[in-house]
């Protein structure tokens, strides 16, 4: 029995460390790492099925080619003819419109490890490409966050256990971030209590002392009330003045334009509770807000974010050792970015500075078509000069995730070549022409950071790669070789390496020094935390212009934002889609990356308050559609509690249904997010649907 | 004094996640109709609480086993240690068990055609490792304890809804659980 160290990369708060053990060089088992102070030797459901995925009968096993998109009828073919096809059209393309624009690759965060970087890598090295830009996730809380404090960054999660009060802010840990869910309850155990506020009753909820239900899109009103409360009753920090700015501006914006008569009224939640929550927050010290994603994912959603980070502020709790407004942090990122970006005549400077996965280089902005990643397929039909005509579709799964499918379907029609890296077939895959299979986590090397704890550690192979596949960059290596096999000096990108010592690489100077290593290789023995202090701002001295906590931003006013968090409504439905559809994420799945062997469900489940079931004479296990101007669902009613009259929910589970949850997705866009990640976020959440019994 | 270990569940600690059954049925490679552990959610509401929490079962290695009560063939035997033993190899599969046992912790194994059941990873515990279950439990929901050591005022027996069912005395407890108080625009005065 051998064993080697892994770690999970899935777009996932706990980024675990994995002990994967072989035995004749077959993966027989995996455990989380007791060493890892965060996953503390567990692991999730969904890593806890991975032996199963990497041997799994329908993992795709060879480079294949489909004959006629949506045919289904895929052929095997050799490595060598998918290569010299790829090379062969980029070249050629190259030729015709005398530039390589017309080669765009989508990718995003089916792997976060850093090596699956080497894509944007490669497509650096052959030349000026079109690109996504911005994030599907986070990016108006990030730019929120980046407003209030300078820069997004987060306590060490295990802070959290030292809180006296916590609230979880649309954020559903039980579920998406288990490994916090312990150190939660050791708070409870220290004699914290816990309130969840959310759209739902979560799996979270039922483990917190209390839910407070929320209208969706409402939360940074609610906080605008809580934090005028705290200044009605005089439960401001007195130290404010001394490391905020803006505070007497913000103060007079709560005095003349928040009630919290209407702050009850669109909220839902009663000016009693309002008040007394309040009370609790501004009293109860250390307190802890911990602010989810899902918060974000509205056209209000960056303000949401802001009002809530305010109300952290007010009340004194930035700082604070347990206390603080948590989100995610994007420090322990900070790769040298070597792999994405090879030595390009273009390249004037590489930059370093920022961390790589959701910002753009400079090489990018001079060089690029940058497409907002959340609206790919419109941007990508407006470019005609020169069209996009090859797609590359990598860690992602559009077609199953993004809004605007009718878009998408027009711009599949215009492609000339569709080619998609994976483990399994997709909905993407479905209009692909190529599938180049590529490797697990457990058969290549790569190097992982967490958004929310400080580990960054090293991902070492346990098996040999399964049937023919290929890790990323290895497939990166040879698109690059076999382009210059055709044509000498296409491509710039390295055409061989290895991939240990290419990590190592990426172990710059700076991240030595947050890791606190003298040399790369000492990362190999086992993950290390980086070393900063665990309470996040605990000096208050911020990275904002001013170097305080800024009320009142100047940064925002000149994105031509409200200087100071306020509140801005969300989308209203309309006659003809009355109720919001919010899709947040099941505990067995990350997006549309599954993990058991068959898909229990064949309908999507459409969960809705009793008294909704009821006006429309629908019961548990009814068929009902749901549908608005995008598309149309068939789903099955399950009444569920704590959920408002005007929302009905789906989870992402893994659904055999014929059409995808998508095709009732547009494109709205959040508030923030194209100053600092370059595009807009997705308003995911700002989704609206009709409904009628079958 | 003979010992019984048994599980315990803190049902405000459990997520009802169910990584503690896919590591038992990973683990201990089961085929996929083998569920020998299971999750069960129970909601309750009241005015203005709602009590949702989940319980994580298997065979409650029961003191007075109805199990090994009714096997014609011998195949179940209590250790020393309270756990219930299945012998596969006195078993002719004569589903007795299975039909006996008031928990539906048995189940015919359709490869070998005869009764299977949680062993409580006796081969584990001999070497001195915590169960499949136990030992992947995020939280520490779910543990293994003797059950002689805990004051019985700490513990409920919830597994037994029907009194008839507390005649297999089954060794499995659980901490009262704790109702979330619920504010917002749910239950509307
Ligand atoms: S999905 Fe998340 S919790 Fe599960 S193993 Fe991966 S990082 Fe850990
Ligand atoms: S739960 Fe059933 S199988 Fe387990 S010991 Fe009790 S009677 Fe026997
Ligand atoms: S692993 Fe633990 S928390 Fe998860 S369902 Fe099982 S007992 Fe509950």
């Amino acid at each position: 029995m051998k064993f080697h160290q892994s770690i999970c990369p899935r777009n996932c708060y706990d980024t675990c460390s994995i002990i994967s053990t072989t035995h004749k060089g077959v993966l027989i088992s995996v455990e989380g790492n007791p060493h890892h102070e965060y996953t503390s030797g567990k692991l999730c459901p969904k890593a806890l099925d991975d032996v199963k995925k990497v041997y799994s009968p329908q993992r795709i096993r060879y480079p294949m080619r489909q004959r006629g998109r949506y045919s289904g009828f895929w052929e095997r073919i050799s490595w060598d003819e998918a290569l010299t096809l790829i090379a062969e059209k980029i070249l050629s393309l190259k030729e015709t419109y005398g530039s390589s624009l017309p080669l765009a690759l989508n990718k995003y965060s089916g792997n976060f490890g850093v090596l699956h970087n080497a894509m944007e890598g490669l497509f650096t090295g052959i030349g000026a490409t079109t690109r996504t830009v911005g994030s599907p996730c986070w990016s108006a809380g990030v730019e929120a966050q980046t407003y209030d404090f300078g820069t997004f960054f987060c306590s060490d999660p295990l802070d959290m256990a030292k809180a006296n009060l916590i609230w979880l802010w649309g954020v559903n840990p039980a579920w998406t971030a288990v490994h916090q869910m312990p150190i939660i309850f050791d708070a409870i155990d220290g004699g914290a209590k816990v309130v969840c506020f959310d759209t739902h009753f979560s799996a979270t909820a039922a483990r917190a002392h209390r839910y407070v239900q929320v209208r969706p899109g409402t939360d940074g009103l609610l906080a605008l009330g809580f934090a005028k409360v705290l200044l009605e009753e005089n439960l401001i920090d007195s130290n404010l003045s001394s490391y905020t700015l803006g505070h007497e501006e913000f103060f007079h914006y709560l005095e003349n334009e928040i009630s919290l008569d209407n702050c009850s009224e669109i909220t839902g939640v009663s000016i009693s509770t309002i008040r007394e929550l309040a009370l609790e927050y501004g009293k109860t010290h250390p307190a802890c807000i911990w602010a989810g994603f899902g918060l974000q994912r509205y056209t209000n959603g960056g303000q949401t974010l802001r009002a809530i980070d305010a109300l952290g502020a007010l009340a004194g709790h930035l700082g604070e050792q347990g206390g603080g407004v948590q989100y995610a942090q994007f420090q322990t990122w900070r790769f040298s970015g070597a792999i994405q970006n090879p030595a390009h005549p273009f390249n004037i400077s590489s930059n370093t500075d920022h961390p790589s996965i959701d910002s753009l280089t400079q090489n990018q902005k001079q060089t690029d078509r940058l497409l907002n990643i959340n609206r790919f397929s419109e941007e990508a039909l407006s470019c005609t000069d020169p069209p996009v005509k090859i797609l590359w579709i990598s860690g992602r799964n559009p077609l199953s995730q993004d809004g605007n499918l009718q878009q998408w379907k027009k711009l599949i029609n215009q492609l000339d070549l569709i080619v998609v890296n994976d483990l399994f077939h997709s909905k993407s895959s479905e209009a692909a022409d190529l599938f180049l299979p590529i490797t697990t986590h457990y058969e290549h090397w790569d190097l992982n950071a967490g958004y929310w704890h400080y580990w960054v550690g090293v991902n070492e192979p346990a098996i040999l790669p399964i049937g023919e596949s290929r890790s990323d960059i290895q497939i990166a290596w040879d698109v690059s070789s076999k382009l210059n096999e055709l044509e000498p000096g296409s491509c710039i990108f390295p055409t061989s390496g290895d991939e240990k010592e290419t990590l190592l690489r990426e172990l710059g100077p700076q991240m030595l020094d947050i890791l606190g290593l003298k040399k790369p290789e000492e990362i190999l023995k086992a993950p290390v935390r980086a070393n900063f202090p665990s309470t996040a701002w605990e000096n208050r001295i911020f990275a904002t212009p001013s170097g305080r906590y800024e009320f009142f931003s100047s940064q925002a006013s000149n994105a031509r934002l409200s200087p100071l968090p306020i509140f801005v409504p969300p989308l209203n439905p309309s006659i003809d889609a009355p109720l919001r559809l919010l899709t947040p994420h099941h505990y067995s799945t990350i997006n549309s990356q599954v993990y058991a062997s068959g898909a229990d469900n064949s309908d999507y489940v459409l969960h809705l308050a009793p008294e909704l079931a009821q006006r429309h004479n629908l019961a548990v296990g009814d068929r009902a559609q749901i549908w608005n101007k995008s598309g149309l669902l068939e789903v099955v009613i399950q009444p569920l509690l704590g959920i408002s009259a005007d929302t009905v929910i789906i989870f992402q589970e893994q659904v055999e249904a014929n059409s995808p949850l998508n095709c009732l997705i547009g494109t709205p866009l959040t508030d923030m997010g194209q100053l600092i990640l370059g595009a807009p976020g997705f308003a995911l959440n700002e989704t609206f649907v009709n409904l009628r019994k079958l | 004094m003979v010992k019984q270990l048994g599980f315990v569940l803190d049902v405000n600690r459990c997520l009802g996640c169910g990584a503690c059954a896919k590591a038992c049925q990973n683990r201990n490679q089961l085929a996929p109709s083998l569920v020998r552990r299971k999750i069960r959610k129970i909601e309750k509401f009241s005015k203005d609480h709602i009590e949702m929490f989940y319980l994580s079962t298997a065979c409650n290695h029961c003191g007075n086993p109805e199990c090994l009560r009714v096997c014609p063939s011998g195949a179940y035997a209590k250790r020393r240690d309270g756990i219930v033993l299945h012998l596969s190899e006195k078993c002719t599969g004569c589903k007795s068990c299975v039909a006996s046992c008031p928990f539906g912790a048995p189940l015919i194994n359709p490869q070998t055609n005869k009764a299977s059941k949680c062993q409580l990873c006796y081969e584990r515990l001999d070497r001195g490792m915590p169960p499949f279950c136990v030992q992947a439990c995020l939280t520490g929901a779910l543990r293994l304890k003797e059950l002689k050591d805990i004051p019985d005022n700490k513990l409920l027996r919830l597994t037994a809804p029907a009194p008839s069912l507390r005649l297999t005395r089954p060794s499995v407890f659980y901490k009262p659980p704790r109702a979330t108080k619920v504010s917002g625009f749910l239950f509307p005065k």
